[in-house]
């Protein structure tokens, strides 16, 4: 078919007889059967009866356009492709069915508005789509298989005046298979009905090969579509040193400035921001050593310059913040603790440095309010220079905040007044909670200012002391200050002495004195009865218990 | 052969007891073969020339406009939070309707038995095919990361380890739309191998007559392949009837089955059914009008098409404007806050002007369809189907953008514009269908020759015998 015609075009049929006697005499070609050409609908159809009553079954018509009846003029049987698509399209829903159920409820179940993972009719419109497409694949390629199509070289095509089949000219054919085919008589018949051109098909001589420019176009096509694939089949299974090439990047690479770069986005070509005006930025605050750790930074460096390097090496990075620098103290205390070779915590704050032994400190430490009476090795609590007094400008406001704070954080342990009966305390008393220790009070003589410095109760606030946490991540480090004060304020509350008012006038001071006179009386003659009546229970059940002996 | 119908006969007018002819002139199968052939074999005229290159340098912008996208990334889009769908959502739709035409005159109209869809089922199938292709784009492209989009298919994933989720209306949406094109593809390709066959015999250039020999795949118009061919033809047209009729309804469910106030509708199949033939048609109009004269088709593409056509645009747009009327109604009907906001709102808020572009289109300009005089009068079918096209495209605008832009967080609201880059590509995806159009109008059939063959067979019949 590829070949280009000549367009002689016979045109008569005495010349197309005489071209069919030369070729078989020649003998040169094989003859596939004979066609004979119509001009309208009706005329075909007639020719189409007359070669079907006359007995031919190896037949066919070639129109430009399907001709309804001619099934019957020729005697075609109906085709079996409905049967395929219906087999077609009974695949498609299976397979649509079976891939969902499989891929969403068995090997990757979903689970989407608590539905069951196998739910049909969320599955429906995929199944009926790939149902209609199976179905139209069937119909398609099955027709065209079953007309034996593509099929690029057939004998009709050889006659020059065939191509009008695809315009306005009919054909019959008549085929060489048919077991009553005769040239002759075929002929005869044909030539019979009312044609002007009979014909005889024969071999197609021209070349059915596809040309080599076709071939060279193809070959290059395919040559150069496998290169990428082998570059990337080479990569996949080799190994570089080489960064990974990338084609997109996706998120692989952050396009984020760095703090010293140009950036054009923004007036002043930086891409770092400067704070907003009134930031404290975190950390910031820690240029201030002392007032961050409670302790005399100067002094400490004289004393044990490691230890004081460590301690601003660990507030410097701005983002470890205070905590980090709570936990170098905690450690340090956890050290002590170590090398004294208790599993129990440290000994508690007493500057009075006793000698104690580790066993015995081990004993003894049991009650956490004893002081160590014994000598050892001073602690790194006991040696550290804690600042004296408090860094804040001590105020109503400061008092007020330290109060506040002290009520939120400090008083359910301690206390309202510090006494070191919150309601914590009374609840774990009441349920004998076995591994309760009971706060301090704050009013013990031991943690005075004087023996206590406000640094040390800071550092105390901030790192926390045996079974009490450390405070820095909960209160600002001016609030822990603010605590310290408020602690000083409440410590006098409760134990000042009157020599302490100095601008007392004599008649107040001496009811002052009056009624701790009267409180102490009261209190010792509460304190004899109470003895008292211990004294004669006790008779009472010795005396019962000799006469229960008895 | 020639026919004893006179050139211009008025074949609108019926006539008892006698079919109007769907053939004019004095036409023999010839004559058809040389009407359609024509379009392709002489040289292009001057108007395809300017048209292609202008369709040509469209699709080029889209072109640069797609990699600068990809580029960039989906950014240069006016789609910000809370409307993430935007324009390519409100072209994809507009495209997938536009669609849908096409295969409903191949399909539905052949069931029925309407001849009159053979002159012009070829070029609206080609239309529908186009169409898609364009639509295919949007959502592609809307991804994201359009290099990824093939992670839409359901295959065995080294790399994700999962599979799609298909109780997502988007993935049906992925095959139905797939579906179509190919069920659409197939049909369309089908129905032109015996035309192409005919451009294979009339080939005097030896290039040409193997392109087209290869394309018809060595038909040779056997009777056998004639009746496989019909029966695979008319099974082709029973799946496609509720292929086209299924496509759309699953695009709505993309919205129907989400909670957005004016999308959980259950109207919104048949509602945005109706609105794709409605639209399909307008553009099959837009386009065979200046086609038909510029192709010299006159005679295949008749008056009584065009009036045909005209009829469904106006059953199709009035129930369109029905279904406008109904969401208010069940807006007020169902009392849901939400629900009746998002429809007071589409009307009388920011996007008022998009609303009521889309009812004088829509609903008002089809109405016009009832008188005759404007239903036989090409240049204002054109112009009517062109303010169709432009209310179907406010549609979805509508649809997609006031119900986006106002849902149950009126903290997110936001007032939607678009960008240079939404522009570009909605003008851009016009020039993708031209030029495919335009190519089609000059190397394929445009007119399906041999079924018009057999409807002037009939009708020769008809006219010789008389007594069928």
């Amino acid at each position: 078919m590829f070949r280009v015609r000549s367009g002689q075009e016979t045109t008569d049929a005495s010349q197309a007889f005489y071209n069919c006697e030369l070729m078989s005499e020649n003998n040169e070609k094989k003859v596939h059967g004979v066609v004979a050409e119509y001009t309208s609908v009706d005329t075909l159809l007639s020719a189409c009866r007359r070669v079907r009553d006359a007995g031919y079954q190896k037949t066919d018509a070639f129109t430009p356009f399907p001709v309804h009846g001619i099934d019957k003029a020729l005697g075609i049987k109906p085709t079996v492709l409905p049967w395929i698509v219906l087999g077609a399209g009974l695949t498609g829903t299976a397979t649509a069915l079976v891939m969902q159920i499989w891929m969403n409820a068995i090997d990757y179940p979903y689970i989407i508005s608590g539905k069951p993972f196998l739910s049909l009719p969320a599955f429906m419109p995929v199944a009926f789509e790939l149902t209609v497409l199976f179905a139209s694949f069937g119909a398609f390629f099955g027709m065209w298989a079953l007309n034996g199509l593509p099929k690029f070289s057939n004998p009709v095509f050889t006659d020059p005046r065939f191509d009008r089949v695809t315009d306005d000219r009919f054909f019959l054919y008549i085929d060489s298979k048919d077991d009553q085919f005769d040239r002759g008589g075929v002929e005869k018949l044909l030539g019979d009905t009312e044609t002007d051109y009979v014909q005889t098909v024969v071999d197609d001589d021209s070349s059915d090969k596809v040309p080599k420019p076709f071939f060279m176009m193809w070959g290059l096509v395919v040559g150069l579509s496998v290169i990428p694939l082998l570059v990337v089949l080479k990569m996949r299974v080799s190994h570089s040193s080489q960064p990974r090439f990338h084609v997109f990047y996706d998120m692989d690479f952050s396009p984020a400035k760095d703090a010293q770069q140009y950036s054009t986005l923004f007036r002043d070509g930086r891409a770092m921001r400067p704070d907003v005006p009134g930031t404290v930025a975190r950390g910031e605050e820690q240029a201030n050593l002392n007032y961050m750790t409670g302790i005399d930074m100067e002094a400490l460096t004289a004393i044990d310059p490691s230890r004081a390097e460590r301690l601003v090496r660990r507030l410097n990075p701005y983002f470890q913040g205070e905590t980090e620098a709570a936990q170098e103290l905690t450690d340090d205390e956890a050290a002590e603790a170590d090398k004294k070779g208790s599993g129990e915590e440290p000994e508690d704050s007493s500057p009075v440095a006793g000698k104690q032994s580790a066993s015995k400190a081990e004993a003894s430490n049991a009650d956490e309010n004893a002081a160590a009476p014994e000598e050892a090795k001073p602690s790194v609590m006991e040696t550290t220079p804690w600042l004296d007094s408090n860094p804040l400008v001590l105020n109503e406001k400061v008092l007020a905040d330290g109060r506040k704070n002290f009520g939120i954080y400090c008083s359910v342990c301690h206390g309202m007044n510090g006494s070191g009966n919150g309601l914590v305390n009374v609840r774990a008393q009441k349920i004998i909670s076995p591994d309760w220790i009971q706060p301090s009070s704050l009013h013990q003589e031991t943690l005075y200012a004087d023996k206590y410095p406000a640094g040390k109760l800071f550092s105390t606030i901030s790192n926390g002391i045996r079974k009490m946490p450390g405070y820095a991540g909960q209160i600002k480090t001016r609030d822990r200050w603010a605590i310290v004060a408020y602690v000083r304020a409440l410590q006098l509350s409760q134990n000042a002495s009157i020599e302490q008012f100095k601008d007392m006038d004599d008649s107040e001071r001496a009811k002052v004195l009056q009624e701790q006179a009267d409180v102490k009386k009261a209190l010792k003659e509460k304190a004899d009865a109470d003895a008292k009546a211990a004294k004669e229970a006790k008779e009472k059940a010795d005396a019962d218990a000799a006469n229960a002996s008895t | 052969m020639s026919l004893a119908i006179p050139n211009g006969l008025d074949n609108t007018v019926e006539q008892p007891g006698e079919r109007a002819p769907l053939v004019l002139g004095d036409t023999t199968y010839h004559d058809i073969t040389e009407a359609v052939c024509q379009v392709a074999e002489r040289k292009p005229s001057t108007s395809w020339v300017i048209g292609f290159l202008i369709s040509f340098a469209l699709l080029q912008w889209l072109g640069i406009c797609i990699l600068y996208l990809i580029y960039t990334g989906v950014g240069v889009w006016g789609n910000r939070s809370p409307v993430f769908w935007g324009w390519p959502i409100v072209n994809f739709v507009f495209w997938v309707g536009i669609g849908h035409a096409g295969t409903l005159i191949s399909a539905i109209l052949f069931l029925f038995r309407q001849e009159w869809r053979t002159s012009i089922n070829r070029a609206a199938e080609a239309m529908t095919i186009f169409a898609v292709v364009c639509a295919g784009t949007f959502p592609g492209i809307h991804v994201g990361r359009a290099w990824l989009a093939f992670w839409l298919a359901p295959y065995p994933s080294l790399n994700l380890w999962m599979w799609p989720q298909f109780r997502s209306p988007l993935l049906w949406d992925v095959f139905a739309v797939s579906t179509y094109g190919t069920v659409s593809l197939l049909f369309w390709y089908m129905g032109m191998v015996p035309d192409l066959a005919t451009f294979r015999d009339r080939s005097v250039n030896k290039w040409r007559r193997m392109a087209y020999g290869v394309l018809s795949l060595g038909w040779s118009g056997s009777s056998r392949h004639w009746m496989r061919y019909e029966k695979a033809y008319a099974l082709l047209a029973a799946f496609a009837a509720p292929l086209v009729l299924s496509v759309h309804t699953i695009v709505s469910f993309d919205f129907a089955v989400s909670q957005v106030p004016g999308w959980h509708t259950t109207i919104f199949p048949p509602y945005f059914v109706a609105g794709a033939i409605f639209s399909g048609f307008a553009m099959v109009l837009t386009l065979m009008i200046p086609a038909r004269k510029m192709l010299g088709l006159e005679n295949l593409i008749t008056i009584r098409h065009l009036d045909n056509m005209c009829k469904i645009i106006l059953a199709t747009g009035s129930i369109v404007g029905l279904a406008y009327g109904t969401e208010f109604f069940i807006a007020w009907y169902g009392q849901v806050q939400e629900e009746k906001f998002a429809f007071t709102n589409r009307a009388f808020g920011p996007y008022w002007w998009a609303y009521w572009t889309m009812v004088t289109c829509n609903v008002i300009s089809p109405q016009l369809f009832w008188f005759k005089k404007l239903r036989t009068t090409p240049w204002m079918i054109v112009l009517v189907c062109i303010f169709v096209n432009i209310g179907m495209w406010f549609e979805r605008f509508v649809i997609v953008v006031t119900s986006l832009s106002r849902d149950y967080l009126p903290s997110a609201w936001a007032y939607f514009s678009p960008t240079w880059v939404d522009w570009s590509m909605l003008i851009g995806s016009f020039g993708l269908f031209f030029t495919l159009f335009l190519l089609f109008c000059r190397l394929m059939p445009v007119i399906n020759m041999a079924e018009t063959k057999a409807t002037l067979a009939k009708q020769y019949h008809v006219s010789n015998d008389g007594d069928h």
